[in-house]
């Protein structure tokens, strides 16, 4: 055994765990982030799931032979089928149809499919039987892809039952009211989804990391003593603040602009590289100047409210290392959002849980990628309003706090984490 | 007014922590006056107070007439205050760092070149001026931010541990620089050390403090004959009752 090794440990033991911001920051957080995490995932996905299974679809049946309706009753032992007869399919229809039984996928089993399948039978294998199906595209996330997994899934047991590769389904997906012939929407869902990893992480990477940068500012002038300088000097307390902050703020528009570009390049990668198949750009996918533009705006309010809370956390602190600790405590409340986000699209969460999301500014920008994507600009809006509001809060409370002697003297306090009985020497110390 | 720091029946509570208790002192203009004392003694809290950074929790201190309570923003026109083992910002040079803190000061760009010359001259700094904070030793460190406090000719200079940390040569030159300077400006200086030999080398007027309290105060030879010491120290430990 190495000499004073056991020594060295035992001390470095009491040390850390003595520390209650390294006892907060790095035990009792990841306890309780990662069960929530955990739990608000499964429950999530459970929901998602049930939603999807539950869903209503909508069978318009042009056909009327015995094949059409052994597979309208396959389907009906499955889920829950409302079924038409003999309707003329145009877009407007099946948007029509859509929206009248507030469903998002619909069948179309067209004239000649049970002729077709019994030709099929009789050894004419050139023939199929194909139906169509429409899906609503709502912007990616598990419940779409499971719509569309359950659909494929039927049609793969009709097969088996009446033959390999009878029935054919031909896959239209409605974007933004629009019908797109030939899009599968279990493959455009794959495709949005992968997007929809890399910008929370993105945006998780750019928050904590500018958090980190403007802790550390103020924690280094209250460690070397400089704010202390800054305080006596003739001039405005909210100076600093504004200066510390309009520091920041410009960090973060140079994250903001460099996101946005990266954000770009990402999108054009996809559309390049499966533009063969599908292209985002022609179905609509890809957002709008303004939908960029909105995109930087929540972009650039989440980072500033992200900001102004490292700055009023950092003023709890002595140092840069008690600041960091401090601010990495907030950092659930960053990757939660992001990580549920990930999978799962905010609007097949379930309400307490979607409302969760919204409550936390740092889930806005995520929101809104998705959100300027679809077109779906209100919400955005709202975001950008809703973060704002909570920053404006924030920095009231941070040019109180410079404006006093707290800046100096506010520390957290962890007296919970402290309470021990006093030893019979120490009481005799004080 | 007679007076540049009146400070009467200061207390000053940090929760549980009585930092001063009944704290009273005043120092004349064109003084160096010295609170000394061991750590923990309240000293760092009184020039706090003075340099309106902490507000008292009852009494009053006045500076030029000014109570530090409602005047402070007047009050931080005529005070430099230098805090105890300060920095200045590692990735300036020490001419920018200069030229940073006299644009408080001033906005007339001849102005502040003086300021900074003056700065330069009093920190004996040199060529090194140019170089980065983050490369200076301590001492250098100690003595660009006391020429820091120095430049705007401060009616108040407000010290803590002037010569905290320094090797004999720069506490030495510190030390030269802070009597030079109120003898040719007529600055006066409010310090606080707890090297009672530094203070009796530098000081006009000096407080013993000791658990927030002024113990003993006057003329360190007056103190010392008065005790019948050699030095300060050993005035301070009679006065404690540990001689």
């Amino acid at each position: 055994m190495l000499k004073g090794f056991v020594n060295i440990l035992v001390k470095e033991i009491k040390e850390l765990v003595r520390d209650p911001k390294i006892l907060l920051g790095m035990i009792i957080v990841p306890l309780i982030m990662f069960p929530v995490l955990g739990t608000l995932m499964s429950y999530s996905i459970q929901s998602a799931r049930e939603q999807a299974e539950k869903a209503t679809i909508v069978v318009v049946n042009n056909d009327r032979g015995n094949w059409s309706e052994f597979f309208t009753e396959y389907l009906n032992s499955s889920m829950k089928v409302s079924v038409i007869n003999n309707t003329n399919l145009d877009s407007d229809t099946v948007l029509k149809l859509l929206s009248d039984y507030n469903t998002t996928q619909l069948i179309e089993i067209p004239n000649g499919f049970s002729a077709n399948i019994t030709e099929y039978k009789n050894g004419n294998t050139k023939i199929n039987a194909t139906v169509n199906f429409y899906g609503v595209f709502s912007g990616g996330g598990i419940f779409q892809e499971v719509g569309s997994a359950i659909i494929d899934n039927l049609v793969n047991n009709v097969n088996r039952e009446i033959a390999p590769n009878a029935v054919y389904t031909f896959k239209s997906t409605i974007i933004k009211g629009e019908i797109q012939k030939n899009v599968d929407p279990s493959t455009l869902s794959t495709l949005m989804l992968s997007q929809a990893i890399a910008m929370p992480i993105t945006i998780m990477v750019l928050l904590t990391y500018s958090m980190s940068i403007a802790a550390t500012s103020v924690a280094m002038e209250k460690e070397e003593k400089t704010l202390e300088t800054l305080l006596t000097l003739p001039m405005d307390r909210f100076a600093i603040l504004m200066g510390k902050l309009s520091g920041s703020i410009l960090v973060a528009a140079v994250g903001a602009v460099a996101y946005m570009v990266g954000f770009n390049y990402y999108m054009g990668s996809f559309t390049s590289s499966i533009g063969a198949t599908l292209d985002l750009v022609s179905l609509g996918l890809v957002p709008s100047v303004f939908g960029y533009l909105l995109l930087g705006i929540s972009l650039f309010v989440t980072l500033l409210s992200a900001l102004a809370l490292a700055v009023i956390m950092s003023a709890f602190s002595e140092d840069v290392r008690g600041a960091q600790s401090l601010v990495g405590n907030i950092t659930p409340i960053i990757i939660i959002p992001a990580l549920v986000l990930m999978y799962v699209d905010v609007n097949a969460l379930p309400l307490a849980i979607k409302i969760l999301m919204y409550a936390l500014p740092f889930s806005h920008p995520i929101i809104a990628a998705k959100a300027v994507t679809m077109g779906d600009y209100l919400t955005v809006i709202f975001g950008i309003v809703y973060v704002a509001i909570f920053t404006l809060v924030i920095m009231y409370a941070a040019s109180r706090l410079f404006a006093t002697e707290k800046i100096l003297t506010a520390k957290l306090k962890f007296r919970w984490l402290r309470k021990r009985t006093k030893k019979p020497h120490e009481e005799e110390l004080q | 007014m007679s007076l540049a720091v009146e400070a009467v029946d200061v207390v000053k509570v940090f929760g549980e922590i009585r930092a001063l208790d009944g704290l009273s002192f005043s120092v004349k203009l064109g003084e160096i006056f010295g609170l000394i004392g061991p750590n923990g003694a309240g000293k760092t809290t009184a020039l706090r107070i003075a340099s309106t950074l902490l507000l008292p929790t009852s009494g009053t201190v006045k500076i030029f007439d000014l109570d530090v309570v409602h005047k402070a923003a007047e009050i931080r026109k005529v005070i430099a205050y230098l805090p105890e083992e300060a920095g200045a910002y590692r990735n300036l040079s020490g001419w920018e760092y200069l030229e940073f803190m006299a644009r408080f000061n001033s906005k007339n760009k001849s102005e502040i070149h003086e300021m900074v010359k003056e700065a330069a001259h009093i920190s004996g700094l040199g060529e090194r001026l140019k170089d980065k904070a983050k490369t200076y030793s301590k001492g250098m460190k100690r003595r660009l931010l006391v020429a820091r406090a120095l430049m705007t000719k401060p009616k108040l200079a407000i010290l803590d541990e002037p010569g905290s940390g320094l090797d004999v040569l720069h506490a030495y030159h510190v030390r030269e620089i802070i009597k030079r300077y109120v003898k040719e400006q007529g600055v006066t200086v409010l310090l606080s050390s707890h090297n009672m030999l530094e203070v009796e080398y530098l000081c006009d007027q000096v407080a013993l403090l000791n658990k927030g309290e002024v113990v003993a105060k006057g003329e360190p030879q007056e103190l010392k004959e008065k005790f019948e010491s050699v030095n300060l120290e050993e005035v301070f430990a009679k006065v404690v009752g540990l001689a």
